[in-house]
């Protein structure tokens, strides 16, 4: 026999509402509390927004996963502080001198198999050489940005930095903490000596380079190159292209001696508990669609070679056998083992 | 029965016991394990075989490098102090003494306004005024002043500047408190006996002072020696503090033994310089109790 309903006091009515409330706000994650939950990494801004809005609701969907990202950099000290076992990472998204430095504490395996990853067999050489530790899903053209409205003229070779007339408005990077600092370095060695190991050489160019206004990330140097803080700089690729349409007064070179490769690496941790989901995620990140739409976002090279993309795009970025060859691998291995002699020649160099 | 009364545990100290607690979790446990860190070859916590070391401190002692940072950091510190103070003990004695409600509330307003305002968007709020294409460069040369920009950023200078802005309200709430409670009738006393109001300032008002000078320096110090974000924006990475080389040990060179044994050096400098200014102090104004 049904009791009856008494009359709805305030007490029952504030403490249904209550249980809607939560159970409205809980249920999303109730229902999906079963789902595996894959860690990664990644950046912020743009790739963050495509990430967050289409590209990983997209893999979740496929694979009934969470992605979990952790956008706030440094991740190495983080997953250097986790548990071998269980590491605060299942894959590591980050540039190639860290994934180096991960692989040579052991924080990440140095290779991802291609059996488990089919698309490693469509990248280019690059990608998988014996220069990357994981596999470069995208990269980046190191080379020289430039205002066009100051009547510098043509800038053709990296050597044109070194001029005179660019003191006060050169722009670098902090070397012990920027890749593309890092990168840079080397390329002095090649330009002023016997090749990117060369660091006398390197020490020596870098010294002559100064006044040179430095700065920790590419962001804060797009910025001062918007400003006209800074006219010629160090600079990749996609941080000029990505404010296409916008007629801002800046370019970006290639230099006639080459190009650096700033590479966008995923590795694996070994102690991961879902790697088969890491692989699946490494796999999906180099499926040509996923490709095209996160390098027509951001402006990064696509690393599979059957990703077509559109006109805009394709005459900018390096998409063909040809352009990637002009790409210029830097030796993290030997750079790693020198890191902290070089981090001190150099913080003595640009010291004020 | 006394006795008995003396052993039961005081009710008070069962309220101290939770900050007690937060205390030695947070300040002393951290402080503890850096303090092993820093002697260790690595994380014995994810490397299996870890032994004791010194050679981050040899490293620290053999590289003139490090004792220049250190130098540097205590430079900053200290003139960052003295220009706070400088600045902040006259607006703190107008504070303490200005009779006007209104005058007050907007001076109180006036020196706590800045602090609503996060550190990092002050920073760059120095950094229009002072870079390059800078309001203060810009306006100079249009005015025909200059030719060139005058390096106002990436010195010590603009750190220095940038700093002060940040912990001058440190200064003055520090100092205000402790010269509103020194009794005006004495300086009027010592004016009765034919003191000049400078001399009764002097001989007066600064000593009884003292105490809030000490304790406001010390916090101004021990803020600036250990800031990052203000020396690395406007210093330009170009003056290396001890918290920018901290962070590049742990953030690029993933060297957390390195790191840890520069912070210690850091706390060791920043604890003699706190016990030197306290003793020196003491000895001045004649108040044994500060050592």
């Amino acid at each position: 026999m049904m009791k009856a309903m008494g009359p709805l006091s305030r007490r029952r009515f504030l403490t249904a509402s209550a249980s809607l409330g939560i159970g409205t706000i809980a249920a999303p994650y109730v229902a999906r509390a079963d789902d595996p939950t894959l860690r990664i990494t990644g950046w912020g801004g743009k790739w963050g927004d495509i990430m967050k809005a289409e590209i990983g609701p997209a893999f979740e969907s496929e694979f009934k996963c969470k992605l979990q990202t952790d956008s706030a950099f440094p991740y190495l000290p983080k997953l250097q502080a986790s548990s071998r076992s269980a590491p605060i990472y299942d894959v590591l998204h980050t540039n190639s001198n860290e994934q180096w430095a991960a692989a040579e504490m052991g924080l990440v395996e140095p290779k991802i198999d291609p059996k488990l990853v089919p698309n490693l067999a469509d990248v280019y050489p690059y990608a998988i050489s014996d220069k990357i530790v994981g596999v470069s899903i995208f990269t980046s053209a190191i080379g020289l940005g430039m205002r066009t409205d100051k009547g510098y003229g043509g800038v053709t070779s990296w050597k044109e930095l070194w001029d005179a007339k660019y003191n006060g408005v050169r722009g670098g990077y902090v070397i012990p903490v920027n890749s593309l600092g890092q990168a840079f370095l080397m390329m002095c060695g090649t330009l002023f000596g016997k090749g990117q190991t060369d660091l006398d050489a390197a020490y020596a160019a870098l010294e002559k380079l100064k006044p040179i206004k430095i700065v920790d990330f590419t962001g804060a140097m797009e910025k001062m190159l918007l400003s006209g803080e800074v006219g010629l700089c160090v600079i990749h690729d996609s941080g000029i292209y990505r404010y296409d349409g916008q007629n801002q007064p800046t370019d970006f070179v290639s230099p006639s001696e080459g190009v650096l490769s700033l590479e966008q690496v995923l590795t694996i941790t070994p102690g991961s508990k879902m790697k088969e989901l890491a692989n699946a995620y490494v796999n999906y990140m180099l499926r040509p669609e996923v490709q095209k739409r996160l390098a027509e976002t951001v402006w990064y090279s696509p690393a599979n070679k059957k990703v077509k993309l559109d006109a805009k795009y394709d005459a900018k970025l390096l998409t063909t056998p040809e352009k990637v060859s002009k790409l210029i691998q830097v030796d993290w291995k030997w750079y790693n083992e020198r890191k902290d002699e070089i981090d001190q020649r150099v913080n003595r160099i640009f010291r004020a | 029965m006394s006795t008995a009364a003396s052993q039961r545990p005081n009710g008070l100290a069962l309220f101290i016991l939770p900050s007690a607690l937060l205390f030695a979790l947070f300040f002393f446990l951290p402080i503890g394990l850096m303090a092993v860190m820093s002697v260790l070859t690595g994380n014995p916590v994810v490397m299996p075989k870890v032994a004791f070391t010194m050679r981050h401190y040899v490293r620290m002692i053999d590289d003139p490098f490090y004792l220049e940072v250190i130098w540097t950091t205590i430079r900053i510190g200290l003139v960052t102090t003295l220009v706070a103070l400088a600045i902040g003990y006259p607006l703190a004695h107008w504070m303490a003494r200005i009779k006007s409600r209104t005058g007050h509330a907007l001076l109180l307003m006036a020196v706590l306004a800045p602090m609503l305002t996060g550190i990092v968007v002050r920073t760059f709020a120095w950094m229009t005024l002072l870079s390059d294409k800078g309001v203060v460069n810009q306006t100079l040369m249009s005015l025909g002043l200059i030719s060139q920009p005058l390096k106002l950023m990436y010195t010590e200078t603009g750190i220095v500047v940038g700093l002060v802005h940040i912990y001058v309200p440190f200064m003055v709430l520090t100092l205000t408190g402790v010269i509103g409670r020194i009794d005006e009738r004495l300086e009027q006393a010592a004016e009765n006996l034919g003191a000049s109001p400078f001399r009764a300032f002097i001989e007066v008002t600064l000593p009884l002072s003292l105490p809030g000078i000490l304790a406001g320096s010390l916090l101004v110090f021990a803020l600036a020696i250990s800031a990052y974000v203000t020396p690395i924006l406007l210093g330009g990475f170009q003056i290396m503090t001890l918290p920018i080389l901290i962070y590049q040990q742990i953030s690029a060179n993933f060297n957390v033994g390195f790191a840890a044994a520069l912070g210690i050096v850091l706390l060791i400098i920043s604890l003699i310089l706190v016990i030197a200014y306290n003793r020196a102090l003491g000895l001045v104004s004649g108040q044994r109790e500060l050592q």
